[in-house]
């Protein structure tokens, strides 16, 4: 498909945000569908690729190890990112936890935008599968500031149409249809965004991660796009993955 | 570092619903064709041989009503038909009805397969048919069809 | 050209010998249509897709794939097949540049 007609597209698409829409709501023989699809999910192959990354650096036991944890508890401790690492003085999502790993075993990170990086990311997170989402936004100061910040960040309207994200992600649009899109329900109670991410995406033939989306967002609703990695952006995944909190880590994810 | 810059504009945006201008554009371009172009009819006939392919209950062809996109459109196709030595599905076709290249895939299946079935995913430019024909032991073709809305979407 | 991954996939995980068991084929793999235009040269990408994708168990063809461009990019292939013994199944596709790789799977029936 031609890019530039793409963004023309979605521009004027956005204009046409309408509630409430039957004329695109899918089926649930198509969603039974789109699950199946999730049986061979293409994205299995990146995350057979961070598998080996992983092994690399010795596996989930070395993994284990790294975070201080006994390898039967490392499922439940991945399912509690992002958090407040004391090596680190900071909170971190796994990405960032990864990067320190390997800097650690004395191997040059990999960067966070690269795809050797949301592979082995994803591959980690997916070593929680099953696992309820447990972050604790109050287990200390510092995630408590995250949350405060992420709220801040998901909240503020800001770019040349004065959006925020809470614009489209509120309880009352849900299910309101945006070019074609119904509005996703983001919390435990819906779809339980944060638990489906990393995503295998069809429109992009590629795997992204949390942040990656949010930045999709921010690009598509004209909001000055926010660095993987920084702190805006950790705490927006803070904020954004307590939303979850509770539902169960079924990755990767498949998304449009 | 410009971090703080991230949030500079706190505050500025106006408050409300969603109301953005609409922007017209020119009608799309005539698609650009590749070198595989074939259309439904020549398809069909290549993989026929000329002979009628019947509607059948016993193609049973699931595709969505609406493709989520239409880069990525599930189609799982299973054929309600022995697989014996004697008496098999020798191969399930795929065909679109608009795209360029109305090809898919041809599968030749062998007594081996067990079950007569296949499960990909095809590209459609637009809303269209998408078909399934059943090429049985005995020389006949069995057929289904079913229509796949496509949304515009692809952004984001 | 490095190899491209690929997964093949079998369901259920743990068969017995005689039982017809799902087999998916996938690969990392553009299927590049050849209409394409590169954003930055906006030069056509050329075509690059997989013609042909062949299922050998044992030794035997089961299962020959034609295949057009008009696949989804990462594709994925699946088909039933009968378990009769342990053995490979070795999954071969050829693609329209003449690139040939070969995936293979242990088949271990269980009983
Ligand atoms: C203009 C409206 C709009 C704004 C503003 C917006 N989004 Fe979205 N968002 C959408 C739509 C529509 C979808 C669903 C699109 C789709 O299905 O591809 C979506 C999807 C998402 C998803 C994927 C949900 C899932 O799991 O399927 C995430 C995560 C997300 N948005 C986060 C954000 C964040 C964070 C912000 C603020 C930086 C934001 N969005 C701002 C409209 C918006």
């Amino acid at each position: 498909m031609k890019k530039g007609m793409q963004i023309v597209l979605c521009v004027t698409l956005l204009s046409s945000l309408t509630f409430a829409s039957e004329q695109f709501a899918m089926s649930d023989a198509d969603r039974a569908m789109y699950e199946e699809l999730l049986e061979n999910n293409p994205a299995d192959m990146m995350l057979a690729e961070g598998s080996e990354f992983l092994d690399e650096l010795g596996g989930e036991s070395a993994l284990a190890k790294y975070l201080g944890v006994s390898e039967d508890a490392l499922p439940s401790y991945i399912a509690g990112f992002p958090r407040y690492i004391e090596k680190f003085k900071m909170v971190v999502s796994i990405d960032q936890m990864l990067q320190g790993m390997m800097h650690d075993s004395g191997q040059k990170p990999y960067a966070l935008k690269s795809s050797e990086m949301f592979n082995m990311s994803s591959y980690v997170k997916a070593l929680a599968n099953d696992e309820e989402i447990n972050i604790d936004v109050n287990a200390n100061k510092h995630m408590k500031e995250a949350y405060a910040l992420g709220k801040v960040v998901f909240e503020t309207k800001r770019g040349a149409r004065g959006l925020s994200c809470l614009s489209c992600h509120n309880p009352s649009v849900i299910g309101g249809i945006l070019r074609t899109q119904p509005l996703p329900d983001i919390s435990a109670k819906g779809n339980a965004s944060a638990a489906t991410w990393p995503a295998y995406r069809m429109t992009k033939s590629a795997l992204a991660t949390l942040q990656k989306r949010f930045q999709g967002c921010m690009n598509n609703a004209l909001l000055a796009v926010i660095p993987l990695g920084s702190k805006e952006m950790t705490a927006l995944e803070v904020y954004f993955t307590d939303e979850a909190k509770g539902a169960t880590i079924a990755l990767p994810g498949l998304k449009r | 570092m410009q971090r703080r810059d991230f949030l500079r504009n706190l505050g500025v945006g106006a408050a409300g619903a969603v109301i953005l201008p609409s922007v017209s554009f020119a009608a799309d371009a005539p698609k650009p064709k590749g070198s595989n172009v074939l259309s439904y009819k020549d398809a069909l006939k290549a993989v026929t041989g000329g002979k009628t392919a019947e509607v059948s209950a016993k193609v049973n062809l699931k595709v969505p009503e609406i493709a989520e996109n239409g880069a990525v459109v599930p189609v799982t196709v299973e054929i309600d038909y022995p697989m014996t030595d004697s008496n098999y599905v020798k191969a399930i076709h795929v065909l679109t009805e608009k795209n360029a290249n109305s090809r898919c895939i041809d599968v030749h299946l062998s007594p081996a397969n067990g079950k007569a079935m296949l499960a990909t995913r095809v590209k459609l430019g637009e809303t269209q048919e998408i078909v399934a024909i059943a090429e049985l032991s005995n020389g006949t073709f069995l057929m289904a069809s079913q229509s796949v809305k496509v949304t515009i979407g692809g952004c984001g | 050209m490095a190899k491209r991954k690929s997964l093949i996939k079998i369901k259920p995980k743990s068969y017995k010998d005689g039982e017809v068991v799902k087999v998916s084929f996938m690969v990392m793999h553009p299927m590049e249509t050849g209409l394409r235009k590169d954003k930055k040269t906006k030069e056509l990408i050329p075509a690059e897709y997989i013609k042909k994708v062949v299922f050998e168990y044992k030794g035997k063809v089961i299962t020959t794939m034609n295949v057009w461009e008009t696949l989804s990019v990462n594709p994925v292939f699946t088909t039933y097949m009968k378990i009769d013994g342990a053995g490979e199944l070795k999954v071969i596709f050829t693609d329209s540049k003449g690139e040939v790789q070969e995936t293979v799977a242990k088949i271990k029936p269980k009983g």
